[in-house]
């Protein structure tokens, strides 16, 4: 579903993203997990479609993103961490917009279950700046669903939502995944991750460092006593400058 | 504590400065800079160090004589009356001094006491009275005399430090009143009841002792007369007397008359500050809220490209229904029609026509407004051609509004092209409207110079050439600053990334420049087409019908640079990464 071979992004001579490989299969859920600065979203701008690799290939189920981006886009969906809207278009208009930009013929009836879900249905004529941070997500996520999409990125999800609107995403990820999406999923809450990835690829300075699913990476720490992602990020990243934990 | 505040607002400004001077290593800076330097020098610099010999030199008749002085200084004082009056009916009812939110958020838990927050905001202040004062000095100097450039400066100080000083003490004077139960109205209510005193009982002194104004023959002299006596007896004379002394080193004729006036100025500023700084009154709360709302208006003012926005997005109607399926870009433009406002919607624009259409004709043909409409033709064909030229810069619902949404329209479906298109398709839409509109008229108002004028027929013809080329004309029109603003988006770009000062200044007018070239090289075929197929037709179908049909082929012409330039723009899009300009 999602392929990427030696993706390799350069800005100048600064290396943004090296050689970076993966692939994820429909109903998985990856997350990706890194330092600051390790190129997480230079990475996920560039399987989106958003800024052209400098080296290297993504595939989109099937479609290579860099030849043939119009079907590929087609089956993508980009949520960044900061909700991005029109602040002209209504909620309504924006998922007319949406829908007329995916040929959603039938986006009617699939916007009113979504907005019900989401819990903006009564916010339909609405304009993005009359809506709080939460609303604004949620329709991004309405807009970015409305398609169906089959493979869907998320960068940082959970940014600003409360904890009810947490969970609601972390079931909508999960739910996605089990109608057979692929997902991939940057952020820096591990404890979150654990509980919807299947898999995690970890990065540092531009280069993959450690790749499995969730049981493959804490069986390979499990001699140095590590139980959990966050510990796992913390020798596999920290080296010998991270801090000891402190017992409560 | 004072040291301190020193140190954060030096440094703060250097390091703005110093960011500034790095940012030119790069040549678009650069050259932006250079041109922006040179423009100002120009402008500003060579007015404000040979102003003083320019008006020592001419002199402006009447200045120098005491009288005109003494008017002049009557006026001045009684203007910075009525500004320091307007502070105190229209100023808000609690005192908030507004610092920005890192300022709040550093200064308000820190051990700083209200009145050293109160000095930190009058040392800032100096910062923004020094730039004000540099733009007073040269432009007041144009058109006044008086001591040197440096006193001149010194004056402003006065006058703006007092006019600081007083908002701030009238904010707290307020807060307080009402914290005593004094409500606004009330206190409104009271300043216009004393201002209506005193203006009541200066008329009624006037009246006794001015003689009675002569109606149709009131000269300039007569004005300054009564202006005059007006401000010079009565109660008002007393009033004006602390205000006259704040305007008087300002206009001091020479340096020994400066130094005299200037010992009174720097008393009344002592007092204000001693005003300001013995209230006792809480800001901090009012302060948060009114540092939010200047952020808030500083991102909508960046936001808008340094136009303050008219204020918070309404609802729009649609301008049709969008059907879902159907050519994506159609959605594109759909938004940005939108994103235009209800004066762009077709039913407003069927109005006007239906309105001013008809009306053009009637007045044709009415013998009594024939005359006027011939004079209305010229300026509306005014109108129309200063529209492909004004136009692109004020229609801006295409890339230049959509630049920070960049990211999200790469993640469509859609090719570089079509995204490109349909930005563009709005303001070419609109403009082509406008200009139809304009074109109808200028063919149904009848010409000037009577029979003379252009014939109905010809102006049909002219009107329907141009009408022909309009769209492509605004298309390629257009296309100029959308490529600028994918090309170079850091000279575009919002928020903390936008570039500010001088070079932003050069850099517009390389790009006014490069605009006017580029589009006078795109119109090089056109015009060749339209002279070559115009001489040619004419040979054949006279002088008038050849227009349109030249005008068709120039359609052509530029409907064919039109495609190519959207391949291309479409091409920048697809390459374009806003990421790469974070830095500069």
């Amino acid at each position: 579903m999602i392929e990427v071979v030696g993706l390799t992004k350069l800005y100048g001579d600064f290396v943004a993203v090296s050689e970076l490989s993966l692939a994820v299969q429909p109903g998985q859920v990856l997350g990706l997990v890194g330092p600051n600065g390790a190129g997480k979203t230079t990475s996920l701008r560039c399987l989106a479609g958003i800024i052209p690799p400098t080296r290297g290939s993504v595939r989109i189920c099937g479609h290579d993103l860099q030849t043939d981006p119009i079907p590929a886009k087609q089956q993508l969906a980009f949520f960044t961490d900061e909700p991005r809207l029109f602040e002209y278009l209504t909620v309504e208009q924006h998922l007319a917009f949406t829908a007329r930009i995916y040929q959603v013929a039938n986006y009617r009836d699939l916007a009113r279950p979504l907005l019900e879900e989401l819990e903006i249905a009564d916010k339909a004529d609405k304009l993005p700046g009359e809506l709080s941070r939460g609303m604004k997500q949620k329709l991004v996520i309405a807009c970015g669903l409305l398609h169906s999409p089959r493979v869907i990125f998320f960068d940082e999800p959970l940014t600003g939502l409360d904890p009810i609107g947490i969970r609601r995403m972390k079931d909508s990820i999960l739910k996605r995944a089990r109608d057979g999406a692929a997902i991939i999923i940057s952020s820096h809450l591990l404890h979150l991750l654990e509980e919807v990835c299947s898999h995690v690829l970890m990065v540092k300075n531009g280069r993959k460092i450690l790749a499995g699913t969730l049981d493959e990476i804490r069986n390979k720490y499990a001699e140095l006593g590590v139980m959990n992602l966050e510990e796992v990020f913390v020798h596999a990243t920290g080296g010998a400058d991270v801090p000891p934990r402190l017992n409560s | 504590m004072i040291g301190t505040f020193f140190f954060l607002v030096f440094h703060s400004w250097k390091n703005r400065l110093l960011m500034r001077v790095r940012r030119l290593k790069q040549p678009k800076y650069l050259v932006g800079g250079i041109f922006g330097g040179l423009y100002f020098c120009w402008v500003y610099g060579v007015q404000f160090f040979s102003g003083t010999r320019h008006f020592r030199g001419s002199g402006i008749p009447g200045i120098s004589s005491p009288e005109m002085a003494a008017w002049v200084e009557t006026i001045g004082a009684a203007v910075l009356a009525l500004m320091a009056l307007t502070t105190w009916i229209f100023g808000n009812d609690r005192a908030a001094l507004v610092f920005s939110e890192a300022e709040v958020a550093f200064l308000f838990p820190a051990p700083v006491s209200r009145r050293n927050l109160i000095h930190f905001k009058l040392l800032k202040a100096q910062l923004a009275i020094l730039l004000m004062i540099f733009f007073l000095t040269i432009f007041f100097g144009r058109i006044q005399g008086g001591a040197s450039a440096w006193a001149r400066a010194l004056g402003w100080w006065v006058v703006l430090c007092a006019l600081t000083l007083h908002g701030l003490g009238a904010s707290f004077a307020r807060s307080a009143l009402l914290d005593r139960g004094f409500s606004s109205w009330k206190r409104r209510l009271l300043i216009l009841f004393l201002l209506v005193a005193v203006v009541g009982s200066t008329a009624w002194w006037e009246m006794q002792s001015l003689p009675p104004i002569k109606a149709g023959s009131l000269s300039l002299e007569d004005v300054k007369l009564y202006t005059g006596r007006i401000l010079d007896s009565g109660p008002l004379p007393y009033l004006l007397f602390p205000f006259r002394l704040l305007v008087r080193p300002r206009l001091a004729p020479d340096i020994p008359g400066f130094l005299l006036a200037l010992g009174p100025a720097l008393g009344i500023l002592f007092l204000l500050y001693l005003w300001v700084i013995k209230s006792n009154v809480a800001f901090e709360e009012a302060s948060v809220d009114a540092s939010r709302q200047m952020a808030d208006r500083v991102a909508a003012f960046r936001a808008n490209r340094g136009r303050m926005p008219s204020g918070p997005a309404k609802k729009k109607r649609a301008p049709f229904e969008l059907r879902p399926v159907g050519f994506p870009l159609v959605g594109v433009f759909w938004k940005n029609l939108i994103g235009a406002g209800q004066i762009f919607t077709l039913r407003f624009w069927v109005i006007i026509a239906a309105m001013t259409i008809p009306a053009g004709i009637a007045m044709t043909a009415t013998v009594k407004t024939a005359g006027v409409a011939a004079l209305l033709q010229p300026f509306v064909l005014m109108l129309v051609g200063l529209s492909f030229v004004v136009g692109p810069q004020l229609v801006r619902q295409d890339f230049r509004r959509d630049l920070p949404m960049a990211d999200v329209l790469k993640t469509y479906p859609l090719r570089g092209w079509q995204v490109a298109l349909g930005e563009l398709l709005a303001p070419v839409v609109i403009l082509t409207g406008v200009q139809w509109l304009g074109l109808i008229l200028c063919a149904c108002l009848p010409a000037p110079f009577g029979e003379h004028g252009i014939s109905f027929l010809t102006r049909c013809a002219f009107a329907l050439g141009l009408a022909v080329i309009a769209p492509g004309l605004n298309f390629v029109t257009l296309m100029i600053p959308n490529a600028a603003v994918l090309l170079f988006p850091g000279w575009f770009q919002t928020g903390k990334d936008a570039t500010q000062g001088i070079e932003a200044t050069g850099q517009r007018i390389i790009f006014s420049i490069g605009q006017m070239l580029a589009l006078a090289i795109a119109l090089v075929p056109a015009v060749a087409v339209f002279a070559a197929a115009y001489f040619l037709l004419r040979l054949v179908l006279g002088p008038i019908l050849p227009v349109p049909i030249a005008a068709a082929l120039v359609a052509v012409v530029l409907g064919v640079e039109a495609w190519f330039g959207l391949q291309w723009l479409g091409r920048v899009f697809e390459r374009l990464d806003l990421s790469l300009e974070s830095g500069a």
